[in-house]
Protein backbone atom coordinates (compact mmCIF):
# COMPACT_ATOMS: atom_id res chain seq x y z
CA UNK A 1 0.00 0.00 0.00
CA UNK A 2 2.76 2.39 1.05
CA UNK A 3 4.90 1.48 -1.98
CA UNK A 4 1.92 1.99 -4.21
CA UNK A 5 1.34 5.45 -2.80
CA UNK A 6 4.99 6.33 -3.32
CA UNK A 7 4.85 5.08 -6.88
CA UNK A 8 1.74 7.12 -7.56
CA UNK A 9 3.48 10.18 -6.14
CA UNK A 10 6.44 9.67 -8.45
CA UNK A 11 4.18 9.25 -11.46
CA UNK A 12 2.30 12.38 -10.48
CA UNK A 13 5.57 14.29 -10.16
CA UNK A 14 6.73 13.04 -13.56
CA UNK A 15 3.46 14.13 -15.12
CA UNK A 16 3.75 17.57 -13.55
CA UNK A 17 7.28 17.86 -14.91
CA UNK A 18 6.17 16.85 -18.40
CA UNK A 19 3.28 19.25 -18.43
CA UNK A 20 5.58 22.10 -17.36
CA UNK A 21 7.99 21.52 -20.25
CA UNK A 22 5.34 20.56 -22.81
CA UNK A 23 4.59 24.07 -24.15
CA UNK A 24 8.30 24.72 -24.72
CA UNK A 25 8.70 21.39 -26.50
CA UNK A 26 5.71 22.09 -28.76
CA UNK A 27 7.11 25.49 -29.75
CA UNK A 28 10.54 23.99 -30.42
CA UNK A 29 9.18 21.16 -32.56
CA UNK A 30 6.91 23.35 -34.71
CA UNK A 31 9.11 26.41 -35.16
CA UNK A 32 12.67 25.07 -34.84
CA UNK A 33 13.12 21.33 -35.37
CA UNK A 34 10.58 20.89 -38.14
CA UNK A 35 11.94 23.83 -40.22
CA UNK A 36 15.54 22.66 -39.77
CA UNK A 37 14.65 19.20 -41.05
CA UNK A 38 12.59 20.74 -43.84
CA UNK A 39 15.63 22.83 -44.85
CA UNK A 40 17.72 19.68 -45.12
CA UNK A 41 15.07 18.01 -47.27
CA UNK A 42 14.48 21.11 -49.44
CA UNK A 43 18.17 21.37 -50.33
CA UNK A 44 17.70 18.26 -52.51
CA UNK A 45 14.75 19.74 -54.42
CA UNK A 46 14.16 22.38 -57.05
CA UNK A 47 11.31 24.58 -55.94
CA UNK A 48 10.14 28.17 -56.39
CA UNK A 49 8.05 28.24 -53.23
CA UNK A 50 4.94 27.39 -55.22
CA UNK A 51 3.94 25.02 -58.02
CA UNK A 52 6.09 22.09 -59.10
CA UNK A 53 8.65 20.57 -56.81
CA UNK A 54 11.34 18.37 -58.38
CA UNK A 55 13.82 16.06 -56.72
CA UNK A 56 17.29 16.88 -58.06
CA UNK A 57 19.55 15.00 -55.61
CA UNK A 58 22.77 16.81 -54.81
CA UNK A 59 22.47 18.96 -57.95
CA UNK A 60 21.85 22.10 -55.87
CA UNK A 61 25.04 21.55 -53.90
CA UNK A 62 27.13 20.86 -57.01
CA UNK A 63 25.76 23.96 -58.75
CA UNK A 64 26.44 26.12 -55.71
CA UNK A 65 30.06 25.03 -55.48
CA UNK A 66 30.91 24.91 -59.20
CA UNK A 67 28.91 27.25 -61.43
CA UNK A 68 27.37 29.79 -59.04
CA UNK A 69 28.82 33.26 -59.60
CA UNK A 70 28.47 34.75 -56.13
CA UNK A 71 28.61 31.79 -53.76
CA UNK A 72 32.45 31.56 -53.65
CA UNK A 73 32.64 35.29 -52.83
CA UNK A 74 29.95 34.87 -50.18
CA UNK A 75 31.66 32.01 -48.36
CA UNK A 76 35.03 33.73 -48.69
CA UNK A 77 33.67 36.96 -47.26
CA UNK A 78 31.92 35.11 -44.44
CA UNK A 79 35.20 33.51 -43.40
CA UNK A 80 37.15 36.76 -43.66
CA UNK A 81 34.43 38.65 -41.80
CA UNK A 82 34.30 36.07 -39.00
CA UNK A 83 38.05 36.12 -38.48
CA UNK A 84 38.57 39.88 -38.70
CA UNK A 85 35.48 40.81 -36.68
CA UNK A 86 36.32 38.23 -34.00
CA UNK A 87 39.96 39.31 -33.74
CA UNK A 88 39.00 42.99 -33.84
CA UNK A 89 36.33 42.86 -31.14
CA UNK A 90 38.56 40.70 -28.93
CA UNK A 91 41.61 42.93 -29.34
CA UNK A 92 39.75 46.21 -28.76
CA UNK A 93 37.57 44.69 -26.02
CA UNK A 94 40.60 43.33 -24.19
CA UNK A 95 42.49 46.62 -24.35
CA UNK A 96 39.41 48.49 -23.09
CA UNK A 97 38.94 45.97 -20.27
CA UNK A 98 42.59 46.25 -19.18
CA UNK A 99 42.42 50.05 -19.16
CA UNK A 100 39.10 50.09 -17.28
CA UNK A 101 40.36 47.53 -14.77
CA UNK A 102 43.07 50.03 -13.79
CA UNK A 103 40.11 51.72 -12.03
CA UNK A 104 41.22 55.21 -12.88
CA UNK A 105 38.97 58.27 -12.59
CA UNK A 106 35.53 57.80 -14.25
CA UNK A 107 36.10 54.10 -15.05
CA UNK A 108 32.46 53.27 -14.36
CA UNK A 109 31.32 55.93 -16.80
CA UNK A 110 33.60 54.51 -19.49
CA UNK A 111 32.28 51.00 -18.88
CA UNK A 112 28.73 52.34 -19.21
CA UNK A 113 29.50 54.15 -22.49
CA UNK A 114 31.44 51.29 -24.09
CA UNK A 115 28.62 48.80 -23.61
CA UNK A 116 25.89 51.21 -24.77
CA UNK A 117 26.41 50.51 -28.50
CA UNK A 118 25.79 46.77 -27.98
CA UNK A 119 22.06 47.34 -27.40
CA UNK A 120 21.49 49.53 -30.47
CA UNK A 121 19.37 48.24 -33.37
CA UNK A 122 21.86 47.10 -36.01
CA UNK A 123 19.71 48.67 -38.75
CA UNK A 124 20.19 52.05 -37.05
CA UNK A 125 23.92 51.47 -36.54
CA UNK A 126 24.28 50.69 -40.23
CA UNK A 127 22.22 53.66 -41.39
CA UNK A 128 24.08 55.94 -39.01
CA UNK A 129 27.48 54.92 -40.37
CA UNK A 130 26.13 55.24 -43.91
CA UNK A 131 25.48 58.90 -43.07
CA UNK A 132 29.13 59.17 -42.01
CA UNK A 133 30.49 57.50 -45.16
CA UNK A 134 27.89 59.08 -47.49
CA UNK A 135 29.41 60.98 -50.47
CA UNK A 136 28.04 64.14 -48.80
CA UNK A 137 28.35 62.70 -45.32
CA UNK A 138 30.24 63.49 -42.15
CA UNK A 139 33.63 62.05 -43.12
CA UNK A 140 33.87 63.74 -46.51
CA UNK A 141 32.66 67.03 -45.00
CA UNK A 142 35.35 66.75 -42.36
CA UNK A 143 38.02 66.00 -44.98
CA UNK A 144 36.83 69.02 -46.99
CA UNK A 145 36.97 71.24 -43.94
CA UNK A 146 40.53 70.08 -43.21
CA UNK A 147 41.55 70.67 -46.85
CA UNK A 148 42.04 66.98 -47.59
CA UNK A 149 39.43 67.09 -50.35
CA UNK A 150 41.53 64.78 -52.50
CA UNK A 151 41.06 62.02 -49.91
CA UNK A 152 37.26 62.17 -49.94
CA UNK A 153 35.50 59.56 -52.05
CA UNK A 154 32.23 57.64 -52.33
CA UNK A 155 33.38 55.20 -49.65
CA UNK A 156 30.69 52.56 -50.06
CA UNK A 157 31.20 52.46 -53.84
CA UNK A 158 34.31 50.29 -53.56
CA UNK A 159 33.67 46.70 -52.42
CA UNK A 160 36.94 46.36 -50.52
CA UNK A 161 36.57 49.64 -48.66
CA UNK A 162 32.88 48.91 -47.98
CA UNK A 163 33.77 45.50 -46.56
CA UNK A 164 36.44 47.04 -44.33
CA UNK A 165 33.90 49.61 -43.13
CA UNK A 166 31.41 46.86 -42.26
CA UNK A 167 34.08 45.09 -40.19
CA UNK A 168 35.00 48.37 -38.52
CA UNK A 169 31.37 49.19 -37.64
CA UNK A 170 30.97 45.70 -36.15
CA UNK A 171 34.05 46.26 -34.00
CA UNK A 172 32.70 49.70 -33.06
CA UNK A 173 29.40 48.20 -31.95
CA UNK A 174 30.47 44.98 -30.22
CA UNK A 175 33.83 45.64 -28.55
CA UNK A 176 31.86 46.59 -25.44
CA UNK A 177 30.39 43.10 -25.44
CA UNK A 178 33.76 41.33 -25.34
CA UNK A 179 35.02 43.93 -22.87
CA UNK A 180 32.34 42.95 -20.37
CA UNK A 181 33.42 39.29 -20.54
CA UNK A 182 37.06 40.19 -19.94
CA UNK A 183 36.10 42.46 -17.03
CA UNK A 184 34.05 39.64 -15.48
CA UNK A 185 37.08 37.35 -15.79
CA UNK A 186 39.43 39.95 -14.34
CA UNK A 187 37.23 40.24 -11.25
CA UNK A 188 38.15 36.67 -10.38
CA UNK A 189 41.89 37.33 -10.39
CA UNK A 190 43.20 37.61 -6.84
CA UNK A 191 44.63 40.97 -5.93
CA UNK A 192 47.52 39.31 -4.05
CA UNK A 193 49.00 38.02 -7.29
CA UNK A 194 49.30 41.54 -8.68
CA UNK A 195 50.56 42.79 -5.34
CA UNK A 196 53.31 40.13 -5.24
CA UNK A 197 54.33 40.98 -8.80
CA UNK A 198 54.43 44.66 -7.92
CA UNK A 199 56.70 44.02 -4.96
CA UNK A 200 58.94 41.96 -7.23
CA UNK A 201 59.21 45.06 -9.39
CA UNK A 202 57.22 43.91 -12.43
CA UNK A 203 56.05 46.74 -14.68
CA UNK A 204 52.35 47.27 -15.42
CA UNK A 205 52.83 45.96 -18.92
CA UNK A 206 54.68 42.90 -17.61
CA UNK A 207 51.95 42.20 -15.08
CA UNK A 208 49.29 42.26 -17.82
CA UNK A 209 51.37 39.99 -20.05
CA UNK A 210 52.40 37.48 -17.39
CA UNK A 211 49.37 37.46 -15.09
CA UNK A 212 46.22 38.82 -16.73
CA UNK A 213 46.48 37.13 -20.14
CA UNK A 214 47.43 33.62 -18.92
CA UNK A 215 44.77 33.66 -16.22
CA UNK A 216 42.11 34.74 -18.71
CA UNK A 217 42.87 31.86 -21.08
CA UNK A 218 39.41 30.35 -20.61
CA UNK A 219 37.67 33.67 -21.13
CA UNK A 220 39.60 34.13 -24.37
CA UNK A 221 38.53 30.67 -25.54
CA UNK A 222 34.86 31.22 -24.68
CA UNK A 223 34.62 34.67 -26.18
CA UNK A 224 36.43 33.60 -29.36
CA UNK A 225 33.89 30.83 -29.91
CA UNK A 226 30.95 33.13 -29.12
CA UNK A 227 32.18 35.81 -31.52
CA UNK A 228 32.81 33.26 -34.27
CA UNK A 229 29.28 31.90 -33.85
CA UNK A 230 27.79 35.42 -33.94
CA UNK A 231 29.84 36.73 -36.83
CA UNK A 232 29.31 33.72 -39.05
CA UNK A 233 25.59 34.44 -39.13
CA UNK A 234 26.05 38.12 -39.91
CA UNK A 235 23.17 39.53 -41.95
CA UNK A 236 21.75 42.80 -40.64
CA UNK A 237 24.75 45.10 -40.92
CA UNK A 238 25.71 43.86 -44.41
CA UNK A 239 22.14 44.02 -45.69
CA UNK A 240 21.67 47.56 -44.42
CA UNK A 241 25.02 48.99 -45.50
CA UNK A 242 25.59 47.36 -48.90
CA UNK A 243 22.93 44.63 -49.43
CA UNK A 244 25.85 42.52 -50.67
CA UNK A 245 26.92 45.04 -53.32
CA UNK A 246 28.53 46.68 -55.13
CA UNK A 247 28.37 43.90 -57.73
CA UNK A 248 28.14 41.16 -55.10
CA UNK A 249 31.53 42.16 -53.66
CA UNK A 250 30.42 42.24 -50.02
CA UNK A 251 28.02 39.29 -50.19
CA UNK A 252 28.16 36.99 -47.13
CA UNK A 253 26.36 33.66 -46.62
CA UNK A 254 23.48 35.31 -44.74
CA UNK A 255 22.74 37.95 -47.37
CA UNK A 256 23.27 35.55 -50.23
CA UNK A 257 20.75 33.12 -48.76
CA UNK A 258 18.21 35.94 -48.67
CA UNK A 259 19.01 36.91 -52.28
CA UNK A 260 18.73 33.37 -53.61
CA UNK A 261 15.65 32.31 -51.66
CA UNK A 262 13.57 35.46 -51.45
CA UNK A 263 14.72 37.58 -54.41
CA UNK A 264 15.30 34.85 -57.00
CA UNK A 265 12.74 32.45 -55.46
CA UNK A 266 15.15 29.50 -55.56
CA UNK A 267 14.17 27.72 -52.38
CA UNK A 268 16.37 24.70 -53.11
CA UNK A 269 19.49 26.77 -53.71
CA UNK A 270 18.74 28.90 -50.65
CA UNK A 271 18.36 25.75 -48.58
CA UNK A 272 21.84 24.62 -49.62
CA UNK A 273 23.25 27.75 -47.97
CA UNK A 274 20.93 27.18 -44.99
CA UNK A 275 22.28 23.65 -44.57
CA UNK A 276 25.90 24.84 -44.83
CA UNK A 277 25.25 27.51 -42.19
CA UNK A 278 23.51 24.97 -39.97
CA UNK A 279 26.40 22.51 -40.19
CA UNK A 280 28.94 25.23 -39.46
CA UNK A 281 26.87 26.40 -36.48
CA UNK A 282 26.71 22.81 -35.24
CA UNK A 283 30.50 22.44 -35.46
CA UNK A 284 31.03 25.74 -33.66
CA UNK A 285 28.50 24.79 -30.98
CA UNK A 286 30.21 21.43 -30.52
CA UNK A 287 33.62 23.06 -30.06
CA UNK A 288 32.05 25.64 -27.77
CA UNK A 289 30.53 23.00 -25.50
CA UNK A 290 33.83 21.09 -25.52
CA UNK A 291 35.73 24.25 -24.58
CA UNK A 292 33.31 25.15 -21.85
CA UNK A 293 32.43 21.69 -20.59
CA UNK A 294 28.88 20.41 -20.66
CA UNK A 295 28.57 20.25 -16.87
CA UNK A 296 29.46 23.91 -16.53
CA UNK A 297 26.77 24.84 -19.04
CA UNK A 298 24.13 22.95 -17.08
CA UNK A 299 25.00 25.00 -14.03
CA UNK A 300 24.91 28.14 -16.15
CA UNK B 1 33.92 56.15 -2.60
CA UNK B 2 37.11 54.18 -2.19
CA UNK B 3 37.96 51.82 -4.98
CA UNK B 4 40.54 49.10 -4.52
CA UNK B 5 43.18 49.25 -7.17
CA UNK B 6 44.49 45.98 -8.47
CA UNK B 7 47.21 47.46 -10.60
CA UNK B 8 48.64 50.81 -9.64
CA UNK B 9 49.98 52.57 -12.69
CA UNK B 10 51.26 55.22 -10.34
CA UNK B 11 52.69 58.02 -12.36
CA UNK B 12 50.64 61.00 -13.45
CA UNK B 13 51.93 60.46 -16.98
CA UNK B 14 50.64 56.87 -17.11
CA UNK B 15 47.24 57.89 -15.84
CA UNK B 16 46.99 60.68 -18.39
CA UNK B 17 47.81 58.38 -21.29
CA UNK B 18 45.14 55.90 -20.17
CA UNK B 19 42.60 58.70 -19.76
CA UNK B 20 43.34 60.01 -23.25
CA UNK B 21 42.93 56.59 -24.88
CA UNK B 22 39.64 56.01 -23.05
CA UNK B 23 38.36 59.48 -23.96
CA UNK B 24 39.18 58.95 -27.65
CA UNK B 25 37.27 55.65 -27.76
CA UNK B 26 34.37 57.14 -25.77
CA UNK B 27 34.10 60.03 -28.25
CA UNK B 28 34.25 57.62 -31.18
CA UNK B 29 31.41 55.63 -29.63
CA UNK B 30 29.24 58.49 -28.44
CA UNK B 31 29.66 61.21 -31.05
CA UNK B 32 27.74 59.45 -33.86
CA UNK B 33 24.84 58.81 -31.49
CA UNK B 34 24.86 62.36 -30.16
CA UNK B 35 25.09 63.72 -33.71
CA UNK B 36 22.07 61.58 -34.58
CA UNK B 37 20.10 63.04 -31.66
CA UNK B 38 20.71 66.71 -32.37
CA UNK B 39 20.61 66.42 -36.17
CA UNK B 40 17.15 64.86 -35.94
CA UNK B 41 16.06 68.27 -34.62
CA UNK B 42 17.20 70.10 -37.78
CA UNK B 43 15.34 70.50 -41.11
CA UNK B 44 16.83 68.37 -43.92
CA UNK B 45 18.20 71.45 -45.69
CA UNK B 46 20.09 72.58 -42.63
CA UNK B 47 21.59 69.09 -42.12
CA UNK B 48 22.87 69.26 -45.70
CA UNK B 49 24.34 72.74 -45.57
CA UNK B 50 25.82 72.49 -42.08
CA UNK B 51 26.31 68.83 -41.29
CA UNK B 52 28.14 69.18 -37.96
CA UNK B 53 26.36 72.23 -36.51
CA UNK B 54 23.92 72.16 -33.63
CA UNK B 55 20.30 73.04 -34.53
CA UNK B 56 19.80 76.80 -34.86
CA UNK B 57 16.31 76.38 -33.49
CA UNK B 58 14.40 73.30 -32.40
CA UNK B 59 12.73 71.76 -35.44
CA UNK B 60 10.27 69.10 -34.29
CA UNK B 61 8.50 68.47 -37.62
CA UNK B 62 10.76 65.48 -38.32
CA UNK B 63 8.90 63.78 -35.50
CA UNK B 64 5.46 64.60 -36.93
CA UNK B 65 4.44 61.10 -37.93
CA UNK B 66 1.26 62.23 -39.72
CA UNK B 67 3.31 64.15 -42.32
CA UNK B 68 5.41 61.07 -42.96
CA UNK B 69 2.36 58.86 -43.13
CA UNK B 70 1.18 60.76 -46.18
CA UNK B 71 4.56 60.03 -47.79
CA UNK B 72 4.12 56.30 -47.21
CA UNK B 73 6.40 55.87 -44.21
CA UNK B 74 4.09 55.11 -41.36
CA UNK B 75 6.36 55.27 -38.33
CA UNK B 76 3.42 55.40 -35.95
CA UNK B 77 2.21 52.06 -37.29
CA UNK B 78 5.70 50.50 -37.20
CA UNK B 79 6.02 51.65 -33.62
CA UNK B 80 2.66 50.14 -32.73
CA UNK B 81 3.52 46.85 -34.48
CA UNK B 82 6.90 46.61 -32.77
CA UNK B 83 5.37 47.35 -29.37
CA UNK B 84 2.53 44.82 -29.68
CA UNK B 85 4.76 42.08 -31.08
CA UNK B 86 7.45 42.64 -28.46
CA UNK B 87 5.06 42.75 -25.50
CA UNK B 88 3.05 39.63 -26.43
CA UNK B 89 6.22 37.71 -27.33
CA UNK B 90 7.77 38.62 -23.99
CA UNK B 91 4.72 37.40 -22.09
CA UNK B 92 4.66 34.10 -23.99
CA UNK B 93 8.43 33.53 -23.76
CA UNK B 94 8.44 34.25 -20.04
CA UNK B 95 5.51 31.91 -19.32
CA UNK B 96 6.81 29.06 -21.46
CA UNK B 97 10.41 29.30 -20.26
CA UNK B 98 9.56 29.85 -16.57
CA UNK B 99 7.57 26.63 -16.27
CA UNK B 100 10.11 24.64 -18.28
CA UNK B 101 13.06 26.03 -16.33
CA UNK B 102 11.41 25.27 -13.01
CA UNK B 103 10.65 21.69 -14.05
CA UNK B 104 14.23 21.18 -15.28
CA UNK B 105 15.69 22.53 -12.06
CA UNK B 106 13.33 21.19 -9.41
CA UNK B 107 10.99 18.44 -10.64
CA UNK B 108 12.05 14.84 -11.32
CA UNK B 109 11.03 13.50 -14.71
CA UNK B 110 12.71 11.24 -17.29
CA UNK B 111 14.33 12.76 -20.40
CA UNK B 112 15.40 15.88 -18.58
CA UNK B 113 19.05 15.68 -19.65
CA UNK B 114 18.15 15.09 -23.28
CA UNK B 115 15.91 18.15 -23.20
CA UNK B 116 18.70 20.23 -21.67
CA UNK B 117 21.11 19.06 -24.37
CA UNK B 118 18.59 19.99 -27.09
CA UNK B 119 18.07 23.43 -25.54
CA UNK B 120 21.81 24.13 -25.43
CA UNK B 121 22.24 22.81 -28.97
CA UNK B 122 19.54 25.20 -30.19
CA UNK B 123 21.31 28.26 -28.76
CA UNK B 124 23.75 28.53 -31.65
CA UNK B 125 21.38 27.73 -34.51
CA UNK B 126 21.24 30.63 -36.98
CA UNK B 127 17.77 31.81 -37.98
CA UNK B 128 18.97 31.52 -41.58
CA UNK B 129 19.01 27.76 -41.42
CA UNK B 130 15.27 27.58 -40.86
CA UNK B 131 13.88 30.75 -42.38
CA UNK B 132 12.91 29.28 -45.79
CA UNK B 133 10.61 26.45 -44.60
CA UNK B 134 9.33 28.64 -41.79
CA UNK B 135 8.38 31.35 -44.28
CA UNK B 136 6.48 28.78 -46.32
CA UNK B 137 4.81 27.28 -43.24
CA UNK B 138 3.69 30.68 -41.99
CA UNK B 139 2.34 31.62 -45.41
CA UNK B 140 0.40 28.32 -45.46
CA UNK B 141 -1.28 29.00 -42.12
CA UNK B 142 -2.11 32.49 -43.33
CA UNK B 143 0.04 34.44 -40.87
CA UNK B 144 2.24 36.42 -43.29
CA UNK B 145 2.14 40.13 -42.39
CA UNK B 146 0.28 39.19 -39.21
CA UNK B 147 1.59 39.88 -35.72
CA UNK B 148 1.23 36.18 -34.79
CA UNK B 149 3.45 35.25 -37.72
CA UNK B 150 6.27 36.84 -35.75
CA UNK B 151 5.14 36.29 -32.15
CA UNK B 152 4.94 32.50 -32.34
CA UNK B 153 8.36 31.96 -34.00
CA UNK B 154 9.96 34.56 -31.69
CA UNK B 155 8.68 32.59 -28.72
CA UNK B 156 10.37 29.49 -30.11
CA UNK B 157 13.59 31.39 -30.93
CA UNK B 158 14.09 33.01 -27.53
CA UNK B 159 12.43 30.62 -25.04
CA UNK B 160 15.26 28.00 -25.13
CA UNK B 161 17.86 30.60 -24.17
CA UNK B 162 15.57 31.97 -21.45
CA UNK B 163 14.91 28.48 -20.07
CA UNK B 164 18.64 27.66 -19.93
CA UNK B 165 19.34 30.90 -18.11
CA UNK B 166 16.42 30.62 -15.69
CA UNK B 167 17.01 26.99 -14.74
CA UNK B 168 20.49 27.99 -13.56
CA UNK B 169 18.89 30.44 -11.13
CA UNK B 170 16.20 27.98 -10.03
CA UNK B 171 18.85 25.33 -9.37
CA UNK B 172 20.32 27.54 -6.66
CA UNK B 173 16.91 28.02 -5.05
CA UNK B 174 16.91 26.26 -1.62
CA UNK B 175 14.96 22.97 -1.66
CA UNK B 176 14.09 23.45 2.03
CA UNK B 177 11.81 26.36 1.17
CA UNK B 178 10.01 24.26 -1.42
CA UNK B 179 9.66 21.32 0.97
CA UNK B 180 8.36 23.58 3.70
CA UNK B 181 5.74 25.03 1.36
CA UNK B 182 4.72 21.54 0.28
CA UNK B 183 4.23 20.49 3.90
CA UNK B 184 2.03 23.54 4.28
CA UNK B 185 -0.17 22.05 1.56
CA UNK B 186 1.18 23.61 -1.63
CA UNK B 187 1.51 21.53 -4.79
CA UNK B 188 4.13 22.06 -7.53
CA UNK B 189 2.09 24.73 -9.25
CA UNK B 190 1.35 26.80 -6.16
CA UNK B 191 4.92 26.40 -4.85
CA UNK B 192 6.12 27.77 -8.15
CA UNK B 193 3.69 30.69 -8.24
CA UNK B 194 3.75 31.70 -4.55
CA UNK B 195 7.26 30.82 -3.38
CA UNK B 196 9.74 30.49 -6.21
CA UNK B 197 8.57 33.21 -8.60
CA UNK B 198 8.48 36.11 -6.14
CA UNK B 199 11.96 35.20 -4.90
CA UNK B 200 13.54 34.99 -8.36
CA UNK B 201 12.16 38.28 -9.63
CA UNK B 202 15.69 39.53 -10.39
CA UNK B 203 16.46 36.65 -12.73
CA UNK B 204 13.11 36.99 -14.44
CA UNK B 205 13.59 40.69 -15.10
CA UNK B 206 17.06 40.06 -16.50
CA UNK B 207 15.62 37.57 -18.99
CA UNK B 208 12.80 39.98 -19.85
CA UNK B 209 15.15 42.85 -20.60
CA UNK B 210 17.54 40.83 -22.75
CA UNK B 211 14.67 39.34 -24.72
CA UNK B 212 13.15 42.79 -25.10
CA UNK B 213 16.32 44.09 -26.75
CA UNK B 214 16.68 41.03 -29.00
CA UNK B 215 13.07 41.13 -30.22
CA UNK B 216 12.86 44.90 -30.60
CA UNK B 217 15.99 44.80 -32.77
CA UNK B 218 15.26 41.58 -34.70
CA UNK B 219 15.60 42.17 -38.42
CA UNK B 220 16.01 39.17 -40.73
CA UNK B 221 12.91 37.20 -39.80
CA UNK B 222 10.75 40.30 -39.62
CA UNK B 223 12.00 41.30 -43.07
CA UNK B 224 10.95 37.95 -44.52
CA UNK B 225 7.55 37.68 -42.86
CA UNK B 226 6.26 41.26 -43.14
CA UNK B 227 5.99 42.28 -46.76
CA UNK B 228 2.93 44.46 -46.20
CA UNK B 229 3.97 48.00 -45.25
CA UNK B 230 1.25 48.21 -42.59
CA UNK B 231 2.62 45.11 -40.80
CA UNK B 232 6.29 46.13 -40.65
CA UNK B 233 8.25 46.46 -37.42
CA UNK B 234 10.54 49.45 -36.88
CA UNK B 235 13.86 47.95 -38.10
CA UNK B 236 12.22 46.75 -41.32
CA UNK B 237 10.21 49.96 -41.74
CA UNK B 238 13.43 51.94 -41.47
CA UNK B 239 14.60 50.31 -44.68
CA UNK B 240 11.95 52.36 -46.58
CA UNK B 241 14.30 55.30 -46.19
CA UNK B 242 17.00 53.54 -48.16
CA UNK B 243 15.13 54.06 -51.40
CA UNK B 244 12.95 56.96 -52.36
CA UNK B 245 13.50 59.38 -49.47
CA UNK B 246 17.24 59.01 -49.42
CA UNK B 247 17.96 62.73 -49.49
CA UNK B 248 15.37 63.60 -46.87
CA UNK B 249 17.64 63.10 -43.89
CA UNK B 250 15.55 64.85 -41.22
CA UNK B 251 12.65 62.37 -40.94
CA UNK B 252 15.05 59.47 -41.46
CA UNK B 253 17.20 60.50 -38.49
CA UNK B 254 14.08 61.09 -36.37
CA UNK B 255 12.84 57.58 -37.14
CA UNK B 256 16.24 56.14 -36.24
CA UNK B 257 15.97 57.89 -32.87
CA UNK B 258 12.50 56.42 -32.32
CA UNK B 259 13.95 52.97 -33.04
CA UNK B 260 16.82 53.17 -30.55
CA UNK B 261 15.18 55.20 -27.80
CA UNK B 262 13.37 52.31 -26.04
CA UNK B 263 16.49 50.10 -25.75
CA UNK B 264 18.55 53.11 -24.63
CA UNK B 265 16.03 54.02 -21.92
CA UNK B 266 16.04 50.40 -20.76
CA UNK B 267 19.82 50.43 -20.72
CA UNK B 268 19.92 53.53 -18.55
CA UNK B 269 17.57 51.93 -16.02
CA UNK B 270 18.66 48.30 -16.12
CA UNK B 271 22.28 48.27 -17.34
CA UNK B 272 23.32 46.10 -14.39
CA UNK B 273 20.80 43.38 -15.28
CA UNK B 274 21.67 43.58 -18.97
CA UNK B 275 25.40 43.19 -18.44
CA UNK B 276 24.92 40.41 -15.89
CA UNK B 277 22.46 38.50 -18.05
CA UNK B 278 24.59 38.70 -21.17
CA UNK B 279 27.68 37.29 -19.49
CA UNK B 280 25.80 34.68 -17.44
CA UNK B 281 25.71 31.19 -18.82
CA UNK B 282 28.93 31.65 -20.71
CA UNK B 283 31.38 32.49 -17.95
CA UNK B 284 29.93 31.42 -14.62
CA UNK B 285 30.35 27.99 -13.13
Amino acid sequence: MVINLKKRKVIFENLTGFSFVLPLIIFIIIFLLYPIIASLVLSFFKWKGYGEIDFVGIQNFIKMFTVDRYFPTAINNSIIFSITATLGTILVGFILAVLIDLKIFLWKVYRFIFFLTVILTVVVTGMLWLRIFDPYGLLNSLLDALNFTNLSRPWMGDANIAFGIIVFVTIWQYSGFTMIFFLAGMQNIEEDIYEAARIDGASTFRRIKSITIPLLKNVFAVITMLQLIFSFKVFDIVWVMTAGGPAGGTEVLGTYLYQVAFRKSQFGGGSVIAVIMFLLALIFAFIYVRVLGYRRMLKG
Amino acid sequence: MKVKKKIDIGSFFGKSVVQIILIIWAVLQLYPIIWLFYSSLKPSGEIRSDIFGFPRSLFLENYDFSVLASAGTTIGIYLRNSTIITVISLILITLVSLFAAYAIAKIRFPGKNVLMLVLIGLLGIPVHSLVIPLYYFISQIGLLSNIWGLILPYTAFYAPFSAVLLQAYFREFPDELIEAAKIDGCNNVTVFLRVVMPLTRGAISTVLIINFISIWNEFLFSLVINKNNMAKTIPVGLMNFKGQYYTDWGPMLATMIVAILPPIIFYFIFHRNIIKGMTAGAIKG
